[in-house]
């Protein structure tokens, strides 16, 4: 009885050793499942990586973003300037220097007037903001997030809402201390309680996890027509009442015969994205007050 | 440990050009193409963590449903292991259908992964274009993983 039982253990033993990466594989496998399918449950995950992403991670993209725009430039300049003046090589030192001056003024010029842009809509608005900018773009298969410059330092909280003068961008989904994740309108991930501008219309924008939006939950009778401007409808208290969201591209009959199937391309080209604002939610419960 | 020393910091260098400088250009898929290396080439619970670990990295980077990714290069991991025992993974043709091939079926995992969660997602035609490109880089991709890992650990190393 005892013999068997030490055979048994040995056996045991010998085959977790012959298989331990498949055991152990599928473990990781099993929790690596187990954490997707749990992650919309509101738990913090990776709270240490996002730790290093923002303390080390985010300074890097930052510089790397900074520099790469203004190196294209003047590697594009200086590719066109060897093909017309070879035979020049002290003028075109002076004329590479000249244009990445001017680069660098037209750069400055450009900052300054989005930046007056955002700052004439920030007064303009009764809300109050803190400005950011982009360090990163995240624009995996199904997966819409940027990196922003601000963090828990700067007074950004989770769930704030991201907006531009052009309209609603998205929401912040994780704070770091110096910079932060926004969740983009176009992630699946997103939904936000709209309403159309012209029937008052109410429904949800989705995400489609490409570059659009969808208006979900209108039943086959809504008034809803193509151009017609979907705006928040400040329901969830997340986002300011009447920001623009898109402008309706699509509509057809749904599926299930019961809601509506809308396309909608959201108003901000995130692509060109460089500066947004960040709306307080305190501000936003003030506004719903008035 | 040295497979966490070589492979880490360039996932993480990976990551942040992507989502700084190639943003909208279609790069290889550097963290399969390392697991794909790594399940064939020294299959180890070190390297079933890494793979692991990776993937996590990857989800905390880009935002992602945490667990997809790692889920999926896991997936990978286990079949690369299993086929290794019957596929050498030693010409370059080879190299390049198996990540070409990984990377479709790491994008339906990721896919039923969103579709598990609830979330409407559409199957994207841009699975083909990233399994083309990943395809045709494999090959001197696993060349210079091959030579990083040789300088730091040439002993371990199969051909």
């Amino acid at each position: 009885m005892l013999n068997n039982n030490l055979i048994d253990k040995k056996r045991t033993r010998t085959y977790v050793r012959r298989h331990r990466v498949i055991l152990v594989s599928a473990l990781l496998l099993i929790f690596s499942l187990h954490l997707a399918l749990t992650d919309n449950r509101g738990a913090e995950r990776g709270i240490v990586v996002k730790e290093f992403i923002s303390i080390a991670i985010s300074p890097i993209q930052n510089a790397i973003i900074g520099t790469y725009g203004a190196i294209t430039e003047v590697f594009g300049n200086y590719i066109i300037l060897i093909n017309l003046k070879s035979d020049n090589d002290s003028l075109n030192e002076t004329v590479i220097q000249l244009k990445a001056e001017n680069n660098k003024l037209k750069e400055e010029v450009g900052l300054n007037s989005r930046l007056k842009e955002v700052l004439e809509y920030k007064e303009a608005e009764p809300f109050e903001t803190v400005t950011a900018s982009i360090l990163a773009f995240n624009m995996d298969r199904w997966t819409r997030t940027v990196t922003i410059d601000k963090g828990v330092d700067d007074g950004i909280e989770k769930d704030m809402a991201v907006i531009t003068p052009l309209g609603i961008v998205g929401k912040v989904i994780e704070t770091g201390p110096h910079s932060s994740m926004v969740l983009l309108s176009t992630d699946l991930r997103s939904n936000i309680e709209a309403i159309v501008q012209r029937t008052r219309v109410k429904g949800v924008i989705e995400g489609n996890g490409k570059d659009g939006l969808r208006l979900k939950y209108v039943l086959q009778l809504d008034d809803v027509l193509l151009g017609d401007q979907i705006v928040t409808s400040g329901f969830s208290g997340l986002f300011p009442k009447g920001l623009i969201l898109g402008e309706v591209v699509k509509v057809e009959k749904g599926k299930d015969n019961f809601f509506k199937e809308i396309e909608v391309l959201p108003r901000v080209d995130f692509s060109r994205l460089e500066e947004v604002l960040l709306v307080k939610s305190s501000a936003i419960a003030i506004e719903a007050a008035q | 440990m040295k497979d966490f020393i070589i492979f880490i910091p360039i996932t993480v260098l990976y990551l942040v050009l992507k989502s700084t400088i190639f943003i909208s250009i279609p790069i290889p898929d550097l963290p399969l193409i390392i697991v794909l290396f790594i399940a064939y080439n020294r299959a180890s619970i070190e390297g079933a963590v890494l793979g692991f670990v990776i993937g996590y990295l990857e989800d905390a980077f880009t935002g992602g449903v945490f667990g997809s990714t790692s889920f999926a290069l896991m997936v990978i991991f286990i079949v690369v292991y299993l086929l290794s025992k019957r596929v050498t993974f030693s010409t370059p043709f080879i190299r390049a259908l198996a990540a070409g091939l990984l990377t479709v079926l790491k994008g339906l995992l990721i896919y039923t992964v969103l579709h598990l969660t609830h979330f409407d997602a559409p199957l994207l035609g841009s699975i083909l274009i990233a399994a083309v490109v990943t395809g045709a880089f494999t090959p001197a991709i696993i060349l210079l993983l091959t030579r990083i890992s040789g300088t730091v650990d040439p002993q371990t190393l199969k051909r």
